[in-house]
């Protein structure tokens, strides 16, 4: 172990997450600083890997694998470009041995995409799953029924039934009032999560479902089984129904997110890692083109971070690392590092509001070299000891392309290992 | 350059925006609900989203407000701490209960109850020089059946022991070292000078031991408590008090730290941001408020703190770093300085809460409550089984102490100790016998 500071990473979001899972298992000095929770509780607790391509394409990508390398010899600036398909699918085997070792297994690979259904009944294509939704995969042709939960509110299982029949899956729905859910004041994906964990909960779940469940021979839910990154209640919940069952997941706060947080936070710990949340990056000090210290705010005062080397991945525009403003600039709000933008804020957008290959303004971000330090304009980086991962960083359309997560993890891992030699 | 024992005159006063003016950032995205150690355990408190950025739109004056279930809000800031855009959720609430108090929408049973454990500093001055009688009143079965019946005072809140002996009756005996170089200045809290003084000896022989006079002037409660009771008014003046107690201190360059995690966030942020207060003075004396491990480490960091011949301490021990210091912001200091006392290792407690959030947890309609919160660290301090459990805030303390029936200590008793002055009270048990 050294004994200076290593690393100091901004954002705990997958990238930040995972970078500094790197650095810690790798015996560096890290400590991670954020503003507070963020991508990990929102996203849909798949890894997308590559959805659509390009973008303004209707189908959905089939393998990652092969669309990537498309993709990479198209855009020499895309994040994926850096990393290349060896360096994602070397992070997704790691992560995917991370999440197995902490009995919650994702699955699938870079061959090929699932297709799940979303909360409005569409075709989620996404590369990795857990285990708690791959009966969801649509490819198979038995029917499902999909239940919902009264007391639940924003997860509406008609919706999702409807739109999937549309599109020629066999799906019936249902939903439950459940009562032990309504004799709290409120309830929350939390709370029903935490329901979930009572076996007395689930047999009153199963008591309801079972006479309703007709010709179905798999069971969607909404993304409520259990808090925390275990198997335990669906692997039960399918026992006590006699068929698979598969969680659909929704609006946040949400819990297979959650999940994968806790699994990232508790590797990073058992390496000695520090993850601090709650202190927002608010500013630096640099001498001579090296960053010195990186403040966050305290109450007080600021509090310095002194540490030989600086992660940026406090993600785009999106997730509050970039922001914009009236005069048409953009800026990086830790390091005010440069943003890549048309300069004129007319030119941000296409004429059409709906145009299917996207606005400019989505592809914001920053630029980097090969070694993930920002640039500003040529290859010189503009602080020598400064790098940037995740969504932070430009020349890609991750909601669009469904590459958020992939992009977050890759370069993540990638900027962490690089950091870590 | 500024030593970092020299406190920092040459501020710029910022204008600061009222806490509810943060309640715009919210983006409802419900991440400060799976934070939230309250509403986990039970639906009386529906959540911080609903709590501070949604029914904070609705506190208008004269207007009807969905208060009754904001006085459930424990204070902790763990939501704070995990929402993404800045709301201030937990001052929101407490700025909230403020009106409650004022409009005077609380039993009368209530609002007594809620005086009095306000009050510690009060409580102090009139049970410390009868500790005896005190503590047989304050813990005996009689006491705490009418403190139930008449106040609502939990008949299991963990209360404090009086202390035999004030911290100041202690240093007025003693005479400052011959050979300091720097002075600093000491906050000791309440709970120092009349529960626990064995924390402000271990904080005055560390700072000696680097070379400081301890100055520890008169100063009063730093008015927490009755923040967190709603009681503005009077909190208002406390703070009043101690900025001028304190200030000229400060100005003639000396720093003020503190053992109490929650009093010198108090100084620091809580009193000004809740009460608006933001005089020049105010804001000097927080910028120059350190927790006291938090000023070692910058101590550690200038090469200025004594590492030689520590001597080791060959312990296990269970370290929960309290809401209060958390909402500091200033990552785990305690935890860095612990882990420069050799042999002694510090299992890092990942709860959120011990639950008694001060004196939320004494009250009897919220003991179950702060009870069910603390359940995952009174289970891992149970795990770790050390002989002592450690912990910056006095009432968490007690409160773990309660439920766990562990002795807890402050992580300056340990560097104390380190150092080689002679332990007390329950780590007096635990280390001589190892050495």
């Amino acid at each position: 172990m050294s004994t200076k500071n290593d690393v100091l990473v901004v954002g705990a979001g997958l990238a930040g997450l995972t970078a500094v899972w790197q650095l810690a298992t790798q015996q560096k000095k890290a400590r991670l600083v954020s503003k507070g929770w963020g991508a990990t509780h929102w996203h849909s607790g798949c890894i997308d890997v590559l959805g659509y391509y390009p973008i303004d394409e209707s189908q959905p990508v089939e393998s990652p694998g092969v669309t990537l390398a498309k993709l990479i010899a198209d855009q020499p600036e895309h994040p994926y470009a850096l990393v290349g398909v060896a360096g994602v699918e070397e992070a997704l085997t790691m992560f995917q041995t991370l999440c197995a070792e902490a009995g919650y297994p994702l699955h699938g690979s870079l061959d090929k995409n699932w297709l799940l259904p979303s909360a409005v009944g569409t075709f989620r294509p996404t590369c990795l799953a857990p285990e708690t939704m791959i009966a969801g995969d649509l490819r198979r042709d038995d029917p499902m029924l999909i239940v919902g939960i009264k007391q639940l509110v924003d997860f509406y299982p008609n919706i999702v039934a409807e739109n999937l029949v549309k599109q020629g899956v066999e799906a019936a729905h249902l939903m439950l009032d459940m009562p032990k859910l309504a004799q709290r004041n409120f309830n929350t994906p939390v709370s029903i999560g935490s329901m979930m964990e009572q076996p007395s909960f689930r047999s009153d779940l199963v008591r309801f479902i079972k006479p309703k469940l007709g010709k179905a021979k798999r069971v969607g839910l909404p993304a409520v089984l259990g808090r925390y990154p275990s198997l335990t209640i669906k692997n039960d919940l399918e026992k006590q129904l006699g068929v698979p069952v598969f969680e659909i997941p929704g609006l946040p706060p949400s819990l297979p997110g959650l999940r994968l947080h806790a699994i990232l936070l508790q590797a990073i710990e058992r390496a000695g890692g520090r993850v601090y949340h709650g202190l927002e990056g608010v500013g630096i000090e640099s001498e001579e083109g090296m960053v010195t210290a990186v403040f966050t705010e305290a109450a007080g005062r600021p509090k310095p971070h002194r540490f030989a080397r600086y992660v940026v991945a406090t993600g785009g525009i999106l997730g509050g690392g970039i922001v914009t403003r009236q005069d048409g600039s953009a800026h990086e709000l830790v390091f005010d590092l440069p943003v890549a933008l048309p300069e004129s804020r007319q030119d941000w957008f296409e004429q059409d509001f709906m145009d299917a290959k996207g606005h400019p303004v989505y592809r914001a971000g920053l630029t980097v070299n090969a070694q993930f330090q920002p640039v500003n304009g040529g290859s010189q980086p503009v602080y020598g000891n400064v790098y940037a991962a995740g969504t932070t960083l430009g020349h890609s359309e991750v909601i669009r392309e469904r590459s958020f997560e992939g992009v977050a993890l890759a370069t993540g891992f990638a900027v962490g290992n690089l950091l870590a030699q | 350059m500024r030593n970092v024992w020299e406190a920092d005159t040459t501020l710029e006063f910022e204008a600061v925006q009222p806490v509810e003016l943060t309640l715009d950032h919210c983006i409802k995205c419900n991440i400060c609900v799976t934070a939230c150690p309250v509403t986990a355990v039970t639906d009386l408190f529906p959540g911080p989203k609903y709590e501070a950025p949604q029914a904070g739109r609705f506190r208008q004056s004269k207007q009807p407000t969905p208060d009754y279930s904001v006085d459930y809000c424990s204070g902790c800031r763990a939501c704070n701490l995990a929402c993404p855009t800045g709301v201030k959720i937990a001052e929101i609430n407490a700025r909230a209960r403020g009106v409650i108090v004022e409009e005077g929408k609380q039993s009368g049973r209530n609002k007594l109850r809620n005086n009095l454990v306000a009050r510690p500093e009060l409580l102090g001055k009139f049970g410390q020089p009868v500790a005896p009688l005190a503590n047989f009143l304050l813990h005996g079965g009689i006491g705490r059946f009418f403190a139930d019946k008449l106040l609502g005072i939990a008949p299991k809140a963990p209360l404090p022991v009086f202390s035999r002996e004030k911290f100041s009756s202690w240093l007025k005996k003693r005479s400052a070292p011959a050979n300091a170089t720097r002075k600093i200045v000491y906050f000791r809290g309440c709970s120092t000078e009349y529960f626990e003084p064995r924390v402000g000896k271990a904080a005055v022989q560390v700072l000696e031991a680097n070379g400081f006079e301890v100055l520890v002037p008169e100063q009063n409660c730093c008015g927490l408590p009755l923040l967190s009771n709603g009681e503005f008014d009077a909190a208002r003046e406390f703070h009043s008090s101690n900025i001028k107690k304190l200030i000229d201190y400060v100005k003639q360059g000396y720093v003020i730290v503190g053992t109490s995690t929650s009093c010198t966030l108090t100084l620091k942020e809580e009193a000004p941001e809740l009460l608006d207060y933001f005089t020049e003075d105010a804001q000097l004396l927080a910028a120059n408020t350190y927790d006291l491990n938090e000023f070692l480490t910058m101590l550690l960091d200038a090469g200025e703190l004594k590492t030689d011949s520590l001597r080791p301490i060959p312990l296990r021990l269970a370290y929960h770093a309290p809401c209060q210091f958390k909402a500091h912001r200033i990552g785990r200091p305690s935890v860095e300085i612990m882990d420069l006392i050799p042999e002694l290792e510090i299992i890092e407690s990942q709860a959120t809460c011990c639950g008694v959030a001060g004196t939320y947890g004494y009250k009897a309609e919220k003991y179950q409550v702060a009870m069910d919160v603390g359940r995952p660290l009174f289970e891992f301090i149970h795990e770790v089984n050390g002989p002592v459990n450690v912990c910056d805030s006095e009432t968490c303390r007690w409160q773990i102490t309660a439920a766990t029936g562990q002795a807890s200590v402050h992580p300056i008793e340990l560097l104390s100790a380190a150092y080689g002055y002679p332990p007390e009270g329950e780590l007096a048990k635990v280390l001589l016998p190892l050495s």
